[in-house]
């Protein structure tokens, strides 16, 4: 089982979205914003993937910068986004190589999916 | 001598020009064949006569008199000397005078050598053409976007009194210079610059080119500028009309509009994500056998969100256009095929058609329905192809969902039974809903078809734009 650091600004989404990780199985981390992300990732905790959000606060791209310096802190880990905007070919342009967008609302089902493909990859 | 008389008569008769020769008294002593035919007399007329007298006296004009009794006795020659004047068998006439004092041996006196050309055409279209200026350039000074004529080097030829103000310059400063060079360089910017350099000189038209930059004393300003090929007569260098639309403010309103419209999207999508989410908080004290409910439903709940934001790409004004729509709907479908089912492709085959706004998150719903269920039950291998079609039937919408999987019959019992024959499910309601009817088709052993037929639009003009 996997260890996923879930990045969302929208403390019931966060919620929501670490039970239904945890559904499976997995061990979930949280943060509400790039900062709070960066600081976990910095540290020597187990992370396998970074489910993040692309707006974060005030940040609109913030999620797209965060996944960048997530890599670059950890080259191996995965990454999933997800959004509520529609998605534009700026932020695809931003994305990590290989990486996939959810949009939202996401069920527990798509969720699932993606998070296993992510992991699989 | 005699032989060079002739010679010089003849030369007279032949040039088209009007010729008098008048001797020192201004008694005509000859003309030419030009003059008798300009002036419509003979020379029985015309020698021996006193100029003045000549035809009525027509030839009493006093800027002649001025030039024969005033200028002529001073000079050995005048050119150029203009007389306008109404003759009364020719009507109004300009007349360019050439004058030469002509002296033979031993004659002091000498004789004065006439050459009269009619300019009045040629006067008479210069006039026309400043005119024709005069009333372009006032056309061109009531346009209330700025406005230029660009010569094929892109020096300006003329502006217009708009285009003048927002400059902050003066005609005289426009004249042969690029926009580029105008004022303090200001316009030197690399939007504009791309558009003289690289644009304008393939001569082709410009339709809505935007430009968009930071000009010194404006500000970010956005111009839509268009330009047109001005085709001269009997030149190969055209010559270009370039109109600069001012749009920053429409741009600026259209950014704010959609930033809200972004806004709101990403709350409500934001909202539809915590309902999804208690959905499925809710399901995990629910008994087993009412789980896929609570997923379906979770499911549905993301389809019409997703609705929304195809609706918005697909729309064109008051309408939607289906074969965009199901394009986005088959794509976004396709996108969250993952893992097991990646194996599915879902083409699309549709005709232009449209359908009301109203009507396009049932249809879309209709459709997610339809493909769900190909995916789900025609395809125990994983891996099939299913066909979107919309096509006009009369005055109706066909929508047709096809795949090339197991067919009916091998299916569960449930799902086996005719569409249309089976209860309240989710396709009849949204076909219900839609004001359509489900076309009864034979259960296939391979491969699985739904029909479905709607009303074609129901607003009637449909293709006006929303902000009208």
């Amino acid at each position: 089982m996997a260890v996923i650091l879930v990045v969302e600004d929208d403390a019931l989404i966060r919620m929501v979205a670490e039970m239904m990780i945890q559904d499976w199985g997995h061990d979930t981390l949280t943060a509400s914003d790039q900062d709070e992300a960066l600081s976990i990732l910095r540290s020597p905790q187990r992370i396998d993937a970074l489910f993040t959000d692309i707006y974060l606060k005030t940040a609109v791209l913030g999620g797209c910068d965060l996944a960048r310096q997530a890599i670059a802190l950890r080259p191996g880990l995965r990454v999933l986004y997800t959004t509520g905007n529609s998605l534009t070919d700026k932020m695809r342009d931003l994305f990590v190589v290989g990486t996939h967008c959810l949009g939202k609302p996401y069920t527990q089902q798509q969720l699932h999916d993606s998070v296993d493909d992510m992991l699989s990859a | 001598m005699a032989e060079a008389d002739i010679a010089a008569s003849d030369i007279v008769e032949t040039v088209p020009s009007a010729l008098i020769i008048l001797d020192r008294n201004l008694i005509i002593k000859s003309a030419n064949r030009a003059f008798y035919q300009t002036f419509r007399t003979s020379a029985e007329e015309t020698e021996g006569c006193l100029i003045y007298s000549l035809g009525n006296r027509q030839w009493d004009i006093p800027a002649l008199r001025n030039l024969l009794e005033s200028v002529i006795p001073h000079r050995a020659s005048v050119e150029g000397f203009e007389v306008e004047h109404n003759f009364p068998a020719i009507g109004w006439r300009t007349m360019l005078v050439n004058a030469r004092k002509i002296f033979r041996g031993g004659d002091h006196d000498g004789f004065i050598l006439l050459a009269i050309e009619d300019v009045s055409e040629e006067r008479e279209a210069r006039k026309e053409s400043k005119r024709n200026w005069q009333l372009t350039q006032s056309i061109v000074d009531t346009i209330r976007d700025p406005l230029v004529v660009l010569e094929n080097d892109m020096t300006i030829v003329t502006a217009s009194k708009a285009f003048l103000t927002m400059f902050g310059i003066t005609e005289a400063e426009t004249r042969g210079r690029r926009v580029s060079e105008l004022g303090q360089h200001q316009w030197d910017v690399p939007a504009l610059r791309h558009l003289m350099e690289k644009v304008l000189p393939e001569n082709k038209p410009i339709e809505s080119f935007e430009i968009e930059d930071v000009f010194p004393g404006l500000g970010r300003r956005v111009f839509n500028l268009n330009a047109r090929k001005i085709s001269q007569p009997g030149n190969h260098a055209h010559r270009m009309l370039l109109v600069f639309e001012d749009i920053t403010d429409r741009k600026q309103r259209e950014r704010d509009a959609l930033s809200l419209t972004n806004e709101i999207s990403h709350r409500i999508k934001n909202n539809l994500q915590i309902i999804v989410g208690l959905i499925a908080y809710e399901s995990r004290w629910t008994a087993p056998t009412c789980v896929q409910g609570y997923q379906a439903m979770q499911a549905r709940i993301g389809a019409i969100a997703q609705l929304y934001d195809l609706i918005s790409q697909s729309s064109r004004g008051r309408t939607v256009a289906v074969d965009a729509y199901l394009r986005e709907i088959a794509k976004a479908m396709s996108a969250s095929l993952l893992g097991n089912a990646s194996n599915i492709d879902i083409e699309v085959k549709a005709e232009p058609l449209e359908i009301d706004p109203d009507r396009a998150v049932p249809f879309g719903l209709l459709v997610n329905e339809l493909v769900t269920n190909a995916i789900k039950h025609a395809f125990p291998n994983g891996h099939g192809h299913i066909v979107l079609s919309v096509e006009q039937v009369g005055d109706e919408i066909e929508l047709a969902v096809a795949d090339d999987g197991v067919g009916m019959k091998n299916k569960e019992s449930d799902v086996a039974k005719p569409l249309e024959k089976r209860g309240a499910n989710y396709v009849t309601i949204f076909v219900r809903q839609l004001g359509g009817t489900i076309v009864p088709v034979p259960v296939e052993a391979a491969g699985t078809i739904v029909r479905v037929r709607l009303p074609l639009l129901l607003i009637p003009g449909g293709a006006q734009p929303l902000a009208a």
